[in-house]
């Protein structure tokens, strides 16, 4: 018995493909950060899987979130390296 | 994702609907369940592993912020032999419960079983649904193939005869935004 | 009066007899006995239906006796009234039941079409190959049968079975035999195919005199006893391939079919009376678990040795089942009814999943544990009663199954668990024994192979639970199982974290998790007893890996794979998986090259010390493979043909081999593979089969090398020799290597410690390295 619903990674592929009027539209500098935000939900697609959310592209905006958060504190964490260095 | 949505009529009582149409037809089945979900229980068989459920979700989402709620509303069953179809359209109860059944003719496609008595049980298959129609609606989706086989037509035929409306639609060959030539 | 300790060899319905026995008595002879077998089948249906059906049998009494009866419908959870038809002599059973099946279309049947072999068992307690004590009458009737060893003993006695292997001397589709070699009893015999009166008269005679139990063959099926039949109907010299005198042999015809997304071809088949026909190119999984482990599978299954030797794993899953359902006195519905219940479509969604699976983090972890939960869902189908019959839709609040709003039954054992628990068991206490058995220890490959072959039963019962045509499958309990997976391997994960390891992967029944300081096997023991503890379920340590690496998929090697990687454990072990040294189509000159490669990284404490070694390997084969030294068996690929041609858009190179072998008259189905050589111009490939020989000289080198240096650059990338660096210095054929430009660290891989934060994962064991 075949799966009735897409898996995470098709339903993300779907989302993303639903958007692309929206991606066409933006410039292309614009396009490749858009990209980029679907690649760093991908790193999460098994934690969406397991949510089972019925309306996944939620799940899929917190993984983004997600990792931005973490782009932040890494960051963060240079920039205070950084001025402790020079101080 | 940018598939046409057909907004087919909402099934009634003592009534056999039928839409017989490409695959591509799912999205609009599934604003029709939503429609349904909103206004109370209603009951799907999904004979060919198709039901989308979050197409089905996002069109709730459309009409309502209880998705959840209204996603209880849809009861699902999905048979994936034609002994399991007859088993569930058997067991069904028939009291005012709008029923929609997905590709109801995929299992009885299935080679392994014998052509006759594939047709013995689709025979039985349609004596319940007519059984069921007199108390509730119910509304069938067959699944019009690019190329039919003979086989095809021979099992759609008398669901044809049955159904009281007929919905026949085609792929559109049209994509979706074409920029005009010149 | 006859008495006597032996094994039972083969076992089928007889016209006249009912049932005819062989056995292998452990005095050296063999014994044909008879029985008569009635055997029965169930009707369901209305009173009315079944009052018609009596009628309609009720006039042959001698024939066929009637009752009306109660028995267990698992799906239903209760006893319903059936009308049982007994017929007297089994060989008319299946006449009989097409009969009515056709004549009363509405009547649900149980217990219809099993194996008689499943039957007897059930009834007697003896299963094919089973040692046993044996009593008959002068007559040579059975009159007593008593097991002495069950399916589930570990040192089971070994059975004396005479043994005559049939070969010709070579493979029959690729080339045209010359030989057919015997052997038996010690003795090799070569018979030249050209001279087939005397090659039949010597045939017999071996036969008459050695009268083997088995003959064990290659090409039996498909090529070597058609032909000898053959032959020996022209030449009048009959064979007696079979005991049985009486019958000819039973031909089954070959088949392709979809196996869990796969798709499978089986050819035809031979199969003998009162002696056993296996042939080795047909069989299933013969390179992994041999004659031991086909006898394993015929005794777990209670099928006879020669169709244990050819069915699926499914169908071996199946025949356990039934068996044990009807030991249990429990319905076995020919067509399965039961459908899926009504749920509300919100349930569907974390229904309808499969096993928790991570995207790894891509490039090499040292240290790393990888423990497994031993044999995960059959251990949950057993260990949490999960069974169609057990699946509660009001579930109470004791025996829930996550997120899926369904309950379990436990009050009872189910008939899933119960069918599968000893088996289970078995594969347990094998791993244990294996665990401590020396290898010089003459059971140990006995154990390995019959290990193998539960294994492979155990990987199919899951599947099988969800398998529409299963007649013990239920979509309910298939889900119930992932489901309590997900949890299991989440549970795992928690405890992992919570004890301070970092979690590098999961893979459904799998994780492989790093501790700075937890490195040795007795390290992890607290993490397994608490994982133990919190899911109830074994699991086990694989090993503790030097290094391990994960690799992107093969069209994109930054998109990380669940399943593709290799490492090194610390005793030495090599494991491989999805990579060309694990795919059956990749050739034996590429694969062997990789394993190498792998076998050179691990024989050093620091990988990176064997670089060098490494390219000077590579430029050595390559050269080999310039001057034609690689043997042309060893450039084969095998890739299967996965359709008919027809269906083929653009033609593979698979197809185009079997394009040529079609315009000499070879055919091939999808499912089968197809052995070819890539060569120089059109249409690139060259069928191994053809009857012409391939010319060396036209072998596509270039393409060869580019798999060669991919398979090693898989292997060396993280290493800081990916695919281009690695042809730069393996074909500039400088004999003086250069090191590695170092790596420049880019700004973005500044790697801060902030616990839990994922940093690309950055190869840095090469930098500032002096090889």
């Amino acid at each position: 018995m075949g799966r009735t619903l897409p898996s995470a990674t098709q339903l993300m592929l779907q989302e993303e493909a639903a958007l692309s009027r929206f991606r066409r539209a933006l410039r292309r500098s614009d396009q490749l950060v858009f990209d980029d935000l679907f690649t760093a939900a991908q790193k999460h697609i098994s934690a969406a899987a397991y949510a089972a959310h019925a309306l996944p592209f939620e799940t899929f905006l917190m993984a983004m979130l997600l990792e931005e958060r973490k782009e932040v504190m890494r960051l963060r964490q240079m920039v205070e390296a950084l001025c402790e260095m020079h101080a | 994702m940018n598939q046409q949505i057909v907004t087919f009529p909402i099934p009634k009582p003592g009534k056999i609907s039928l839409v017989n149409a490409p695959r591509a037809v799912v999205p609009s089945l599934m604003n029709m369940l939503a429609i349904l979900a909103l206004r109370g229980q209603v009951i799907v068989i999904d004979g060919g592993n198709c039901f989308d459920g979050y197409a089905l979700a996002r069109a709730l989402r459309a009409e309502t912020h209880q998705v959840q709620i209204a996603l209880k509303q849809v009861l699902l069953s999905r048979a994936f032999t034609c002994y399991q179809m007859v088993a569930m359209l058997a067991e069904l109860p028939a009291n005012g419960t709008p029923i929609v059944i997905l590709d109801m003719l995929s299992t009885f496609l299935d080679e392994n079983v014998h052509l006759a008595q594939r047709l013995r049980l689709l025979d039985s298959s349609l004596n319940l649904v007519r059984r069921i129609s007199t108390q509730s609606p119910v509304a069938i989706w067959t699944r019009a193939r690019s190329s039919p086989t003979g086989e095809d037509q021979q099992l759609l035929t008398p669901l044809l005869e049955m159904a009281h409306d007929i919905w026949e639609l085609e792929t559109p060959t049209r994509p979706a935004h074409q920029l005009p030539l010149f | 009066m006859l008495e006597f300790k032996g094994w039972l060899l083969d076992l089928f319905e007889d016209p006249r007899e009912g049932l005819v026995l062989y056995f292998i008595d452990s005095d050296g002879s063999r014994h044909r006995l008879t029985r008569p077998f009635p055997v029965t089948f169930y009707a369901l249906g209305s009173d009315a239906q079944l009052r018609k059906l009596w009628q309609y049998l009720e006039d042959r009494p001698h024939e066929i006796k009637l009752k009306r009866t109660q028995r267990m419908d698992v799906f239903k959870r209760q006893r319903v009234t059936v009308l049982g038809v007994t017929v007297q002599n089994p060989y008319e059973v299946s006449k009989i039941f097409h009969q009515i099946a056709a004549q009363f279309p509405n009547l649900e049947f149980a217990d219809a079409d099993l194996a008689i072999s499943l039957r007897f068992a059930a009834e007697t307690g003896a299963f094919p190959l089973a040692y046993c004590h044996v009593q008959a009458d002068e007559a040579l009737h059975l009159q007593d049968i008593q097991i002495l060893e069950d399916a589930w003993t570990l040192k089971a006695a070994p059975i004396p079975l005479r043994i005559m292997s049939l070969a010709p001397d070579v493979a029959p589709h690729h080339a045209r035999p010359h030989y057919l070699i015997v052997s038996t009893g010690g003795e090799e015999y070569r018979f030249a195919l050209s001279a087939w009166r005397p090659l039949l008269v010597n045939l017999r005679a071996l036969i008459a005199r050695h009268d083997p139990d088995l003959l064990l063959t290659d090409w039996g099926d498909t090529w070597l006893l058609p032909q000898l039949l053959e032959q020996s109907e022209k030449y009048h010299i009959p064979l007696g391939l079979n005991r049985e005198a009486s019958r000819s042999v039973c031909w089954r015809e070959e088949r392709t079919y979809f196996s869990y997304g796969r798709i499978v071809y089986r050819g035809q088949q031979i199969h003998l009376f009162g002696r056993c026909h296996i042939d080795r190119q047909n069989a299933v999984l013969w390179n992994d678990y041999e004659l031991d482990g086909t006898i394993e599978i015929s005794r777990v299954t209670a099928l006879p040795l020669q169709t244990a030797a050819r069915v699926s794993p499914g169908t071996g899953i199946s025949s356990i089942e039934m068996h044990t359902a009807l030991r249990e006195g429990i319905l076995v519905p020919w067509q399965k009814q039961q459908a899926e219940m009504l749920k509300p479509a919100a349930d569907l969604f974390s229904a309808d999943q499969g096993g928790l699976v991570y995207q790894p983090r891509i490039g090499v972890h040292k240290n790393v544990a990888e423990i497994d939960f031993v044999s995960l869902y059959p251990a949950i189908m057993v260990y949490f009663n999960i069974s169609p019959e057990t699946i509660l839709t009001n579930p109470d609040a004791d025996n829930i199954v996550p997120a899926l709003g369904l309950g379990i039954d436990t009050s009872q054992e189910g008939l899933i668990p119960k069918a599968l628990r000893p088996l289970l068991e078995k594969r347990i206490e094998f791993k244990k024994h294996l665990a401590n058995t020396p290898s010089w220890d003459p059971f140990r490959k006995n154990f390995k192979r019959r290990a193998s072959a539960l294994k492979w039963l155990l990987v199919t019962c899951f599947g099988y639970l969800g398998y529409k045509n299963a007649r013990f499958g239920r979509i309910e309990a298939h889900q119930a199982v992932t489901a309590y997976g997900r949890e299991a391997l989440l549970r795992a994960k928690e405890t992992a974290e919570d004890m301070g390891f970092e979690v590098i992967q999961l893979y459904v029944d799998g994780l492989w998790v790093q501790h700075p300081d937890k490195t040795r096997p007795e390290d992890i023991e607290p993490l397994l007893l608490e994982i133990q503890e919190r899911t109830g379920l074994p699991i086990s340590l694989d090993g503790i890996y030097r290094w391990v690496i994960f690799v992107g998929s093969r069209q994109n090697k930054d998109r990380p794979v669940a399943n593709r990687y290799f490492g090194v454990f610390q005793d030495g072990t090599i494991k491989v998986r999805g990579i060309d040294a694990r795919r059956r189509d990749s050739t034996p000159f590429v694969s062997q090259s990789q394993m190498h490669l792998l076998e050179l990284l691990a024989s050093y404490d620091s990988p990176e010390d064997a670089l060098p070694e490494a390219i000077r390997y590579l430029q050595e084969r390559l050269r080999a493979l310039r001057q034609g030294e690689i043997k042309l068996p060893d450039l084969l690929v095998r890739q299967q043909l996965g359709r008919k041609l027809e269906a083929y858009r653009t033609l593979s190179p698979a197809a185009l081999a079997v394009l040529q072998l079609k315009a000499v008259g070879k055919e091939m189905r999808p499912g089968q593979r197809v052995p070819f050589l890539f060569t120089l111009g059109k249409p690139g490939v060259f069928a191994w089969d053809l009857p012409q020989k391939p010319n060396p000289s036209a072998i596509d080198v270039a393409r060869y090398q580019r798999l060669l240096l991919r398979a090693a650059g898989i292997v060396l990338e993280s290493w800081g020799l990916d695919e281009e660096k690695l042809s730069e210095k393996v074909l500039s054929g400088a004999t003086q290597l250069q090191l590695p430009v170092t790596r420049q660290q880019h700004p973005g891989e500044h790697r801060c410690n902030i616990p839990g934060i994922i940093h690309p994962t950055v190869n840095r064991s090469l930098e500032g390295h002096p090889y």
